[in-house]
């Protein structure tokens, strides 16, 4: 019997915007410990207004437990920040070696940490009273990471959808939902063809502009003549439109492509997030946050004007009040900073982040449902504590 | 009464419809869950065993601690939910039990966040000074030659670090170093210390680690007499003598892992993380300037100078004009009226005998920069490699 399921996503972005400024509000006076409590209450928010076949997912981490994460990962930083200390105070060319490696470390420390996190969220992911889990090794699969990004930079590029499939199947055939097992059952080649169009155009445009650069000449077509300065002007626009239209396509295609090789027993995912409706949303995003921004910088500019003009007027004040005044002016600037931050934070998160949740998870048809009805429970909360590393390294997504 | 809802049993993912039934009291009752398909008792759970668990607004998920972790009762309709709550007074009291903890975890960890922050505040200059103790004093002088090499290029648009005179025997230069070995006498400075005067227009004058001292010609050009570059030259030997630069170094990099620590993001990259380390850091330096100028005023007791020509000098430099220059060095040298008043506080002529400058001397260093306009590349060098 072949029984298809729809997902569906239910949460207004008012109500995420809430979560969100209450939590920046309650981050001030906690001096930064409140961000947990936000983190949790965030993914509360997500989770529950998740439905999939008509059950809504649950998320029952709590903030304790990403708190005491976040200590964990303190042990593991401080010998790396003394480490860091050190670097600074040596040569220049020992700086390079170091720098180069710290980066290094740092990259293979995150993947640690993203699988590590993943591992956190599935086993405190509970649908239909099942739980989620993560089998699998997170040095195993920050060294296969580190690997495959190795061979991606030495074929500029070329290998990406080697490793975009070894990682997915690393992660999915991973993944279990209660006792069944999940498996990515796609390849290279799932990624391939809209990859390798992109990747193919826009080199080759960059090779055409350098060309034409280089050597100055325009180009005849039949018996119009186009010069060199114009050719070039063509083509870079031509390449900025691409790499711009690329970005979309290529979200949209990973997405659903990728998504749409993961099973779990009989049942398969089958996802269509389309590339138009990402960029509407971007171009929505980006239309708020340049609102936001010469919002931002007209308050500034009022609060600059206000303190400034009346000591330009007096010419006799004294030194030490204009740097008590500059003080206070500091950390007036310092809150209206971090409330600008915030703002482009909540935009981001409420705009894209819940937007792309919203596209993936209505995109999603379950085929073969039924055949979860079987699923029994397995597996531990695990790791106890908090996603520490992954806290620190700010490799979280949602 | 029947509440209807759905029963997820933990074990198997196959969500049931079913009716659930409040029995007997709070201490004693339990709740009935009953299977709408098959017909029958499906879970019985007892009352003091229920848990609210998080979910949607309005929506009433239950887990019980007698059941499966993962087993729920849910009840997503508004109206069902209400009354379930309103029939079972124990979920009002989990939430405020609950909620309460919430509180105290939250209310003991700010403070113990609050006190890693006070500790630091108070505890970092104290701690700077020992830490620093403990530093090789070769390992420093390493370290300021990097530094200066780096400073050299940072100030590379203003004139960089290129010595006025570069010639040590120079009645300027001698005045100089004699002064700087006098106003070293007594102290345990492991270092020997050089006072550069270099062709760069910023008004300024620092130390760096290491025993390396620079007095800027944009600062000598304001300089009026030999009282205020010897309060200025003695301030600088100060911060030689405790070290303060390295300190400074080892404030800031603690700093930078508190701020870390507080915002959450380790590497410290953000802005907000940048502005805050150095408003921190801007008060430890405020401690050392403090520091600086009572050694200031010790050797002016025995060299016969005029301390408060310092805080003349400061404040001169400050009114000129509200430009960029300016900012760099009350940056450094903040003037408040709480300094002056200390640098007044003592006479020294009394105590001296030796003047700090002759006559002669003091024209000398005034002139040391007018002549530099020749061979500016060949003394670059010199200048860097400290000479």
């Amino acid at each position: 019997m072949a029984e298809q399921a729809t997902a569906s996503f239910i949460g207004s972005r008012w109500r995420l915007a809430g979560i969100l400024i209450s939590g920046y509000i309650l981050m001030l006076p906690t001096l930064g410990i409140y961000r947990f409590w936000q983190v949790t209450q965030k993914r509360r928010f997500y989770w529950s207004h998740t439905e999939i076949d008509g059950d809504g997912l649950e998320y029952t981490g709590t903030a304790i437990q990403l708190l005491v994460g976040f200590l964990f990962a303190l042990a593991i930083f401080l010998p790396l920040y003394g480490f860091f200390f050190y670097l600074s105070t040596q040569s220049p060319e020992a700086l390079v070696y170091g720098y180069t490696g710290a980066a290094l470390l740092l990259f293979f420390l995150s993947g640690y940490a993203i699988y590590r996190a993943r591992r956190f969220r599935l086993t405190r992911t509970l649908w239909r009273g099942i739980r989620f889990h993560q089998s699998g090794s997170a040095w195993a699969y920050a060294f296969r990471r580190i690997l495959w990004f190795a061979v991606t930079v030495a074929t500029a590029g070329l290998a990406y959808p080697f490793m975009a499939a070894s990682l997915w199947k690393y992660r999915y055939n991973n993944t279990w939902y209660g006792d069944r097992r999940f498996s990515f059952e796609g390849s290279w080649r799932t990624i391939a063809a809209p990859f390798y169009v992109v990747y193919f155009l826009v080199a080759g445009l960059t090779v055409a502009i350098t060309i034409a650069v280089s050597t100055g000449s325009g180009l005849e077509l039949g018996s119009q003549q186009i010069s060199s300065e114009a050719l070039v002007g063509i083509l870079s626009v031509a390449l900025a439109i691409i790499v711009l239209f690329s970005y979309f396509y290529l979200l949209s295609r990973f997405t659903s492509r990728l998504l749409s090789k993961v099973t779990a027993g009989a049942a398969s995912l089958k996802v269509r997030v389309r590339a138009r409706s990402l960029f509407w949303q971007y171009f929505f995003y980006a239309l708020l946050v340049l609102f936001a921004v010469t919002a931002f910088l007209l308050a500034v500019g009022f609060v600059l004007q206000g303190v400034l003009e009346p000591m330009l007027a007096d010419q006799e004040i004294e030194l030490s009040e204009i740097l008590q005044v500059g003080w206070y002016n500091l950390v007036m600037l310092g809150l209206l900073y971090l409330a600008f931050m915030a703002l482009l934070t909540v935009l981001s998160e409420t705009i894209l982040g819940l937007g792309f949740w919203r596209l993936v998870a209505r995109g999603t048809i379950v085929e073969n449902s039924d055949s979860l009805k079987s699923v029994r429970a397995g597996g531990e909360e695990s790791p106890l504590a908090g996603e520490g590393l992954a806290d620190a390294l700010n490799v979280g997504g949602y | 009464m029947q509440l209807f809802g759905t029963y997820y049993d933990g074990l198997t993912a196959d969500p049931r419809a079913v009716s659930c039934t409040i029995q007997g009291t709070e201490a004693s009752g339990f709740l009935e869950v009953t299977d709408l398909e098959l017909d029958h008792m499906v879970a019985h759970w007892p009352q003091d065993s229920l848990l609210p668990v998080p979910g949607r607004k309005g929506e009433l998920r239950l887990a019980s601690s007698r059941a499966p972790a993962g087993a729920r009762i849910v009840f997503a309709d508004r109206e069902t939910a209400a009354r379930a709550r309103r029939e079972l007074p124990v979920l009002a009291r989990h939430r405020k039990r609950h909620t309460g903890r919430q509180f105290r975890v939250i209310g003991l960890s700010t403070m113990a966040m609050a006190s890693v922050v006070l500790a630091y505040i108070y505890g970092i200059p104290l701690l700077a000074g020992q830490i620093v103790g403990l530093i090789p004093p070769d390992m420093e002088t390493r370290f300021g030659d990097k530094v200066v090499i780096q400073m050299a290029s940072a100030l590379e648009d203003t004139g960089g670090l290129r010595q006025c005179d570069p010639d040590p025997e120079s009645l300027a230069n001698q005045a100089i170093g004699r002064f700087t070995r006098a106003a070293l006498e007594g102290t345990d400075a492991p270092f020997d210390v050089s006072v550069q005067v270099v062709a760069n227009k910023i008004p300024n004058a620092f130390a760096l680690p290491g025993g390396r001292a620079f007095y800027f010609q944009g600062l000598l050009d304001k300089t009026e007499s030999a009282d205020e570059f010897a309060g200025v030259m003695a301030h600088e030997i100060g911060h030689v003598v405790h070290r303060d630069g390295m300190q400074q170094l080892i404030a800031t990099a603690g700093t930078g892992l508190l701020v870390g620590f507080v915002l959450g993001d380790i590497t410290g990259l953000s802005v907000a993380g940048t502005v805050g380390a150095a408003l921190i850091n801007t008060s430890f330096s405020r401690d050392a300037e403090r520091q600086a100028d009572r050694f200031a005023l010790e050797v002016a007791k025995r060299r016969a100078f005029q301390p408060t020509g310092l805080a003349d000098l400061l404040e001169r430099v400050s009114k000129d004009d509200a430009s960029a220059q300016i900012f760099a060095l009350l940056s450094t040298h903040p003037l408040t009226q709480e300094r002056r008043a200390a640098l007044e506080g003592i006479s020294p002529m009394a105590v001296a005998t030796v003047p700090a400058f002759s006559q002669e001397e003091w024209q000398a260093i005034k002139a040391m920069c007018l002549g530099s306009g020749a061979g500016k590349s060949k003394n670059k060098n010199k200048a860097i490699r400290g000479d």
